[in-house]
This record gives C-alpha cells, sequence and structure tokens, in this order.
C-alpha cells in the first residue's frame, strides 16, 4: 500500500519535475543562509561562514541525485535523457546514420517480406474460427504421403471416426463453364465442390442467405444450389443481396444461389479463392474423369478430406483411428487399397509436405536473413569505429564517474534508435516488395481462375520486423559498447584514438572482415545457384513449339453433349480446323505443356511381364489424352517408333506413346518400343507402346524429370479438351475461322479461353519463375553490395588508424612499397581466411538446396571465379587508398595525427 | 557501504519523525540542527542527505509539507507531521525499541551463560 502510494507520488513528481527541481534548489538556498546566518552568529568572518555551511551540507550534486532517484521514475528519466542525448550524437554524424538505417532497412525490409511469404505458405491460420482444431486427413501410398480419398472412403471415415466433430471433403478447385443468365455464354469461373457440412463444420457462417444442409449432399444430382465466394460476389454481383435465389447456369446446369461466404473467409487455399462452392451430390456436372464413377469408384480418389477434432481427443488418438480403419480398408478392398495407409496431419504438417512452395520461402527466408546478417556487421563495424572516435568522450564520462552499465546503456539506446529507424524504413521497403508482388499479381497469374497473391503484411509479420529490429540493434550495438567501455581510461585521456595495432581488441574487427567476406560469398553462391538453376529449368525440357500457336477450349458438357457426340464434335473440329486457310497443322490435346491449371489424369498400369513387388497392385503415370496431330504440331520429338495415327481408332488395338523416362523408368536395359501394358492390373487391357517421345516439362517451370504417356483422343475419350492451331502468322487472326467452324458444328457451343499459346506459355512458365530469379538475384546483389561497402569501410577505416603507426615507419626509413606490403598484406590475409570459411558455407549451402529443390549440378565454379578475386580487389583497394595516403605525408604529420 | 547508508536512512526517517513529534512544525534546518544537537555525527558532514529522506516520508504521507516564514523571516518549506505519520512514528518506536532490547540482550550474553 505504501510502495502504491511511492509510485503514484512518483508519476505525479516525474510530471512536475521541474517545479520540485525549483523548490528543492529553494530549500538548499534557505538552509545555507539558515546555516550562514548562525555561523556569522558565532563570529566567523562572512566568507568562512558560507563555506561552512556548505561544507556541512555535504555534495549538493550527489544529494540532488539521490533526491531525484527518491522522487520519480529515474529509469523513464534517464531514458530519456539517453534518447534525447543519441539523437543529438547520431544528428552530428547524419551520413553515417543515414547509411547505417539504410543498411539496416534494406535488411530488415528483406527479411519481412520473406516472411510475409513463408507466413502466408506455411504458419497463417486457416480463416476458420478455432483453426487449431482443423487437421487433414490424407491417404498415403509408397509414392505421397498426401494423397486424396474416394468419396465412398470418405463416406465411411466420416461415419466410422469418432475423433471428430465433423469430416468435410473438397474436391480440387476445378475451371467451371459459368453463365449469370441461362442465355448468357459462359465464362470459365473457380468453382470447388464441397460436401454438405462444409461451412458447418469450419464453422463458417455465410454472410448472406445459408450454407448447404446435409441433405443436400445425399441425393446424387437433385440439389442444385450454389454457395458464393465474397470476391465473386463483389466482382460479379456487385454485391447485390438480390441475388439470393437466383439461378445461374455452371456447365450448363442450372444452380440456385442459396448463399454468400463472409469475406473473413477466403476459401482453404493459399494461393486460389473458389468463386462458388458446388455440393459433392452435383458431381456429374462437374467430374472431369469419364472413365470412373465418382460415387461408387473407391479408387476414383479426388477428395481432400479435412476434419475438426473434438475438444479433448489428441491428435494421437485421431491418428490411431484411422490407422485402423486404413488397415480394415486394406482387407476390405485389397484391390484399391492395398498397401494404402492413412495419416493425420495438422495445418503445419500439411503445408510442409504440400509441395515445393514451402521450400521455396525458407530458402528465400534463409537467404534474406543472411543478408540482414551482413547488414548487422556492416552495421557493428561502423558503430565499432564510431565508438572508437567516440574514445576521449567515453573515457572522460568514465573518468567523472559514469558507470560502465549506464554507458553501455546509453551507447545501446543509440543502436536501438538507430534500428528503430532501420526497422520503420525496413517495414516500408518490406510493404514496397509485397506491394510489388500485388501488382505482379496480373501478370504472372493471367488465367481465369480467381488466383490471389496470399502475401500481405498484417500485425504479426510487423512484430516480426520489429522483433527483428530489436534483435539487429542488440547484434549491432552490444560489441561495441563493451568493447568501448573496456577502453583503457589513461591512453583515452591522452588521445583520441587509443589503439596500438597488434593489440587483442583488434581481433574484433577482423572478425568483421572474415565474417562478412564469408557470408557474402554464401549468398552469392546460393544465389547464383539458384538463379542459373532456375534459367537452368526455364531451358530445359522447353524445346517444343510456342510460336504460332492458337489455343482455344472447348468443354462439349457445357451444352449436354453425350459421349458420341462429344466424340463427333471432336472429329468434325479437327478434320475442318485442319483444312482451314492459314493452318499449318492441328492438334487436339486434353492439356498443353506448362498450362495454366491443366488437370492431368493419372494412370494405373502394369507393364506386361514384370514381376510386380509384393506389395504393389500397379504403378501409376501422369499422363495426357492427344490426337494424332499432337506430336507434329508442338514439334515435340518422336525418338522411336511412330505418334498416333489416325488408324488407332477406337476399334483397332489399343496403343500408347510413353516418354522417354518412363521407358528408361520401367525397360533399363531393353527398348520400350513394342512393349505391353496392361491398364490398372495384370489382367487389365492390353496397350502397346508403339513410341517413345522426348520427356518435356508437363506440369511445372521446376519439376524433376517425370514418367509420362500419351494416349489417343479417340481410344481414350475426353470431354473437356484443347484446340492447337499452328499458323504461319498471328495465330490470333486464326480465331474467326475457329469461329466460323464452331458456328455451323452447334452455335451454342462456347469458346472457352482463347489465346496464343505463347501468351500463355510466357505468362505462366516464364514470368513466374522470372520474378523468382530477379528475387534471388537482388538478394544476391544486394548482400554483395552491403558487403562490399561494408569490406571497404572496415578496411579502410583499420589503416587509417594506423596512420600514426605508419608515420613511424616511414620516420624511421621504410620505403612506401614496404608500408603498403605490410598492410595489404593484412587485408588479403582476412579475406583468404572469409574466402574459405566462404567457400566451405556455399557448399553446404548447394548441397542443402540440391537436395532440398533440384539438383542444378555441382558446384558453381563461373560464381567463385567471378566473385572472388573481385573481394580481393575491393580489399586490395580498400587497404591501399588509405595507406598510400599514410604513406606520402611527412612523418611530422602523421605523428601528430589523430 | 551500501548498507551503512540503509541503516542510516532508516534511521534517519525515524528522527526526522520523533523532532516533528516533538517540536511541531519545522523546516529542514531546524530539524538538521535538532538531529545534529542530539544525535552528534549522524548529520555533522552531510546535512543535504536530511532531503531525500523528507521526500521519501512526504510520498508516503507522514508528513506533508508547506511554504511559510522563517524566524527571521525567509520563505522556508515547513514539515508538519500527518496522523499517518505519527502512527507510522509509533509502529517505528516500538519495533525499533525491541530490536534494541533484542540486540542488547544479545550483548549481555556472556559465553558462561550458555554453557
Amino acid at each position: 500500500m505504501k510502495s502504491l502510494r511511492r509510485f503514484v507520488a512518483r508519476l505525479f513528481n516525474f510530471a512536475t519535475r521541474r517545479a520540485q527541481e525549483e523548490r528543492l534548489r529553494e530549500e538548499i538556498a534557505e538552509h545555507i543562509a539558515l546555516q550562514t546566518d548562525e555561523n556569522l552568529r558565532v563570529g566567523l568572518p562572512p566568507i568562512e561562514a558560507r563555506r561552512q555551511a556548505m561544507l556541512k551540507f555535504g555534495g549538493v550534486e550527489a544529494m540532488k541525485q539521490d533526491f531525484r532517484a527518491e522522487r520519480g521514475l529515474l529509469f523513464i528519466e534517464n531514458l530519456m535523457q539517453d534518447v534525447r542525448f543519441a539523437i543529438r550524437s547520431l544528428r552530428r554524424t547524419s551520413g553515417l546514420t543515414a547509411f547505417v538505417v539504410i543498411t539496416l532497412a534494406l535488411g530488415i525490409g528483406m527479411t519481412s517480406a520473406m516472411f510475409s511469404m513463408v507466413d502466408a505458405l506455411i504458419f497463417r491460420p486457416y480463416p476458420v474460427p478455432h483453426p487449431g482444431g482443423v487437421v487433414t486427413l490424407a491417404s498415403t501410398t509408397h509414392d505421397s504421403n498426401l494423397d486424396n480419398f474416394s468419396y465412398r472412403e470418405y463416406l465411411d471415415i466420416r461415419d466410422k471416426t469418432k475423433s471428430y466433430e465433423g469430416v468435410i471433403a473438397n474436391a480440387d478447385m476445378q475451371a467451371v463453364g459459368f453463365s449469370a443468365e441461362p442465355g448468357a455464354p459462359p465464362r470459365v469461373r473457380g468453382g470447388m465442390m464441397v460436401s454438405g457440412n462444409y461451412f458447418h463444420v469450419l464453422a463458417v457462417e455465410p454472410r448472406l442467405g445459408r450454407g448447404f444442409r446435409e441433405e443436400e449432399d445425399q441425393v446424387s444430382g437433385r440439389d442444385a444450389v450454389v454457395v458464393l465466394g465474397p470476391n465473386f460476389w463483389k466482382h460479379e454481383f456487385s454485391s447485390d443481396p438480390g441475388v439470393l435465389g437466383r439461378t445461374i447456369r455452371l456447365n450448363g446446369t442450372d444452380f440456385t444461389v442459396i448463399g454468400v461466404a463472409p469475406e473473413t473467409f477466403p476459401g482453404m487455399l493459399i494461393f486460389g479463392q473458389p468463386d462458388f462452392y458446388m455440393p459433392m451430390a452435383m458431381a456429374r456436372v462437374f467430374s472431369t474423369n469419364l472413365r470412373k464413377n465418382f460415387f461408387e469408384d473407391r479408387d476414383d480418389r479426388e477428395l481432400n478430406v479435412k476434419a475438426r477434432l473434438k475438444p479433448g481427443t489428441t491428435l494421437q488418438q485421431a491418428r490411431n483411428e484411422l490407422a485402423v480403419l486404413a488397415r480394415n480398408f486394406e482387407s476390405e478392398y485389397p484391390k484399391f487399397n492395398r498397401s494404402r495407409g492413412a495419416a493425420v496431419y495438422t495445418q503445419f504438417e500439411t503445408r510442409t509436405r504440400e509441395d515445393l512452395n514451402w521450400k521455396f520461402g525458407v530458402i528465400f527466408v534463409i537467404l534474406a536473413l543472411a543478408v540482414l546478417l551482413v547488414a548487422c556487421t556492416n552495421v557493428a563495424g561502423l558503430l565499432l569505429s564510431r565508438a572508437r572516435a567516440r574514445t576521449r568522450e567515453i573515457a572522460i564520462r568514465l573518468a567523472i564517474g559514469a558507470g560502465r552499465f549506464r554507458l553501455i546503456r546509453l551507447l545501446l539506446t543509440e543502436s536501438l534508435i538507430l534500428a528503430s529507424l532501420g526497422g520503420l524504413a525496413g517495414i516500408a521497403i518490406g510493404y514496397g516488395i509485397v506491394e510489388w508482388f500485388h501488382s505482379k499479381d496480373s501478370i504472372v497469374f493471367a488465367t481465369d481462375l480467381p488466383v490471389a497473391v496470399p502475401f500481405r503484411m498484417d500485425t504479426r509479420i510487423l512484430l516480426v520486423s520489429l522483433g527483428l529490429s530489436v534483435l539487429s540493434a542488440l547484434l549491432c550495438g552490444l560489441a561495441p559498447a563493451l568493447q568501448t567501455t573496456r577502453a583503457d581510461l589513461v591512453n583515452g585521456l591522452k588521445s583520441a584514438d587509443v589503439d596500438v595495432p597488434g593489440r587483442k581488441r583488434l581481433w574484433g574487427r577482423n572478425v568483421l572482415v572474415v565474417a562478412q567476406v564469408s557470408i557474402s560469398l554464401m549468398l552469392l553462391t546460393a544465389s547464383f545457384l539458384m538463379a542459373r538453376s532456375f534459367q537452368h529449368s526455364l531451358l530445359e525440357g522447353t524445346s517444343f513449339t510456342k510460336e504460332h500457336l492458337l489455343m482455344v477450349n472447348f468443354d462439349p458438357r457445357l451444352v449436354h453433349y453425350n459421349a458420341v457426340q462429344t466424340k463427333q464434335f471432336y472429329k468434325l473440329l479437327a478434320e475442318r480446323a485442319r483444312s482451314a486457310p492459314g493452318v499449318l497443322s492441328e492438334a487436339l490435346t486434353q492439356n498443353v505443356p506448362l498450362g495454366v491449371f491443366d488437370d492431368f489424369e493419372g494412370i494405373a498400369f502394369v507393364p506386361d511381364g514384370l514381376q510386380m513387388p509384393r506389395d504393389r497392385e500397379n504403378f501409376t503415370s501422369t499422363m495426357d489424352t492427344v490426337d494424332e496431330g499432337y506430336f507434329q504440331t508442338m514439334e515435340i520429338p518422336i525418338l522411336r517408333g511412330r505418334g498416333f495415327l489416325a488408324s488407332d481408332t477406337a476399334d483397332a488395338p489399343r496403343v500408347a506413346v510413353v516418354n522417354e523416362q518412363l521407358a528408361k523408368h520401367y525397360w533399363p536395359s531393353g527398348d520400350a518400343l513394342g512393349k505391353r501394358i496392361r491398364l490398372d492390373s495384370p489382367a487389365g487391357t492390353p496397350v502397346e507402346i508403339v513410341g517413345v517421345a522426348q520427356t518435356i516439362k508437363y506440369q511445372s517451370t521446376f519439376e524433376k524429370p517425370m514418367d509420362f504417356m500419351y494416349m489417343p483422343l479417340a481410344q481414350h475419350p475426353a470431354a473437356r479438351m484443347d484446340l492447337m492451331l499452328r499458323s504461319s502468322g498471328d495465330p490470333l487472326q486464326l480465331v474467326q475461322s475457329v469461329k466460323d467452324i464452331v458456328h455451323t458444328l452447334d452455335p451454342n457451343l462456347p469458346m472457352l479461353r482463347t489465346t496464343a499459346y505463347e501468351d500463355l506459355y510466357l505468362n505462366q512458365a516464364v514470368k513466374g519463375p522470372g520474378i523468382a530469379i530477379q528475387m534471388v538475384g537482388t538478394m544476391g546483389a544486394v548482400g554483395l553490395l552491403l558487403a562490399v561497402a561494408g569490406l571497404y569501410g572496415l578496411v579502410a577505416y583499420n589503416v587509417s588508424r594506423r596512420t600514426r603507426e605508419i608515420g613511424i615507419r616511414m620516420a624511421l626509413g621504410a620505403l612506401s612499397s614496404d608500408v603498403l606490403h605490410l598492410v595489404m598484406g593484412k587485408g588479403l590475409l582476412l579475406v583468404g581466411i572469409g574466402t574459405v570459411i566462404g567457400l566451405a558455407m556455399g557448399f553446404a549451402v548447394e548441397q542443402l538446396m540440391n537436395s532440398m529443390l533440384f539438383n542444378a549440378g555441382g558446384v558453381d565454379i563461373v560464381a567463385y571465379i567471378i566473385v572472388v578475386p573481385l573481394l580481393f580487389l575491393i580489399t586490395m583497394l580498400a587497404a591501399y587508398v588509405p595507406a598510400r595516403r599514410a604513406s606520402r605525408i611527412a612523418p611530422t604529420q602523421a605523428l601528430r595525427y589523430e | 557501504m551500501k548498507q551503512k547508508t540503509d541503516v542510516l536512512q532508516g534511521t534517519l526517517a525515524l528522527m526526522v519523525l520523533k523532532t516533528l513529534d516533538v517540536l511541531g512544525p519545522q523546516h529542514g534546518y531546524g530539524m538538521a540542527r535538532r538531529i545534529e544537537q542530539i544525535s552528534g555525527d549522524v548529520l555533522a558532514v552531510n546535512q543535504g542527505t536530511l532531503y531525500p529522506v523528507l521526500l521519501k516520508l512526504e510520498q508516503e504521507g507522514a508528513v506533508v509539507s508547506e511554504w511559510g516564514a522563517s524566524e527571521n523571516n525567509r520563505r522556508a518549506r515547513f514539515y508538519r507531521l500527518t496522523r499517518e505519520g505519527r502512527k507510522q512514528l509509533q509502529v517505528e518506536t516500538q519495533d525499533w525499541e525491541q530490536t534494541a532490547a533484542i540486540i542488547a540482550r544479545f550483548f549481555e550474553v556472556k559465553t558462561e551463560d550458555l554453557s
């Protein structure tokens, strides 16, 4: 109670401290006056009387200190003093301050931008209430630990598990033909099939209307209802609340809008925001796989299953339960579930298993942290030099009784202010980078599907940035502060600069030089390697034609064609397009290489005559359905055998073309040509391999060479196809002829996504990775620039501080060449050590990146050949310039030089 | 060193309270004189140390102060004991007497008394 009262009084005093100071002065004056009067009365002479009075009163300043300490919040007062002092002294050296702030800002800005990326890819929780309880259930196989479940499997999981409040499922977001009015031509939008309990289990309250009811997901094809995504509602319907109850047409079927998801729920995906959600019971309208029955086939695995854990149920319990269920599946349905397990993942586990994205993120953050480290080393070096120059000031402060702790606090306050300024500027830079991403948004993802750049600055990123600032302040400021206050008082008072060469204290700066060299070398190695392997990825496996190709997407399901009609349509379309004026060649394909949101089918097969491993039913490969013009039109070389022919009709023996990767994979010694495979199982339909095509990139620029198989359209029908037409000139000139052809075939059939393939390819496969290359390159360049600037400053400073020593040496008869030799030898030694460490670290990073991302091949010699000499050159220059100057000035001057 | 100051400060506060209790409202110099007269050397060199103690007591609410005129008609700050201060004085006096008594008894004890 008493202490609380004291605290309140102190707070009050803190506010009124000026008046208090005045009062104390008056009281002291009064006290001394009274004592002087007394002394006068006992007969002392006036001057002596006053002197005695003051002696008796004791040390006024020390008392005042006590008084102040008693009076107010000493800590805050001192802090404010420190801050004022620090700002004053930083202002005095504004050039250096600016440099330090910019350096830190670059480091912090890059790191926070990169962290915002990793945050989006890994850490940001699902946009639902209590996101921690939402887990992902995955099917696991030899090849994948994050496989999907089939509809039947989902139902079993939903009904037979007890660990969850609810189990939900969704298919991948897919291209859906959307028209707002039944009559309007359809446009491609992104829709997602979800289970009826999706919104309910995720606890997402629709902003308008309602979510799905459970019964709307029970009868196949009965309830054509749709829930709109918030952005889609805003852009497509201008946030019109009257949209409820309206009919929209999806893939040619009328759906009733029943609700709109809230702004807070952009969806569960990282990159995509579904435009609308449909119940899974409507799968017939959306399912892409014509050969499988979504509702019945246990191996039609299209569903991503998530669940909300019951409170009190542990992850381990859920895992055990699902493992038992997976074993039951295995024994009940050996045909579909042999050696197939199941796993429960938390959000973090899911994201770190999902794909390469997070690995990229992690590598970027490591690079950014390296930049930050370089920045900090720079700043530490600068602050150290600055502190050196203030040796005398510090020595005087120590001499008149400032405590070491107080001085260290003062110096730390300075670096904290620097770091805060740097942090603020860094946040601005981070914002800039994130905004830049957003501005690239439309370029990178030129697609009809709703793709969003998920990186953004939020409070968590800001906190991280601020944390980084404080960390860097401590990192940069502590060592100089400690060193400075350890200075030798006597020497410090005698000269402005106490350093005597050869003293132990020098090693601090030497370590900085070595660290600069090695980190920048590592950074450079990493960015060189990444940039080079990106470039490599861009070139490799992309030798097919991209120019003069028009692509038009068709989906006859939109006008309710059956299989026969579809087949007939494509047959006629191909024939007429081939003979249209200006068309050099024609192709139909289900997917284009490196297209946007391609939907490659998988195919299960057993090579004839191959002994299957005991725990495997079949092998799988990705595949594409193409017509006989494909290889020629795309200029994908057939290495052996043949491509497809018009004679490969539905009635002819089944044939396939495999890529070289697959051929080598399964027939490493012999030729795959003429070999047979059977679909699904050893008893399945036989298919003969009639050709081996060159391996290209199929899905993404960064993929490793993968197994791939082509099937002829006539034998393996598909609904959604791309027509590719090669022209001699601008491919878009062919659009009108295609329009005419389609019009004669069926005026109602929409032409979806009509573009030049080259545009699509550039956007998808070149510009996106290009941004990654730019980012890595920028980080490498900034890191090197900072390191070089820091290195130069540090070495030059070290040498210039030896001016006096050099003067003495010259006075004693040393030649300037001796001096240069001496000074530069030292610098080169340091750079040499740094280089060795940097090379070792660089190798380690290369190993890491090769194992994480892609094998970019061995060590990048070129990078070293460029960078190492550069660093040596800069060090030599940095040592040479001040040494030269020092060796030229007259010894008398040098001796006086401070 | 530090400890000595602490003890000194503690006793000084008690002396101040007692002085104010006996003499009524006083200014700093008056208290210093009085304490000096009675205790001799506690304040011999360092009359100034009185002021932080006064401030502490004031912040605790044991004393209040206001400006007034000193005997030779100067402006001086007078300190007066509050009710709380009186209570504090009582408590601390008791404490002090108890402590002193215990310490005194310890000093009286001789080796043979314990055997």
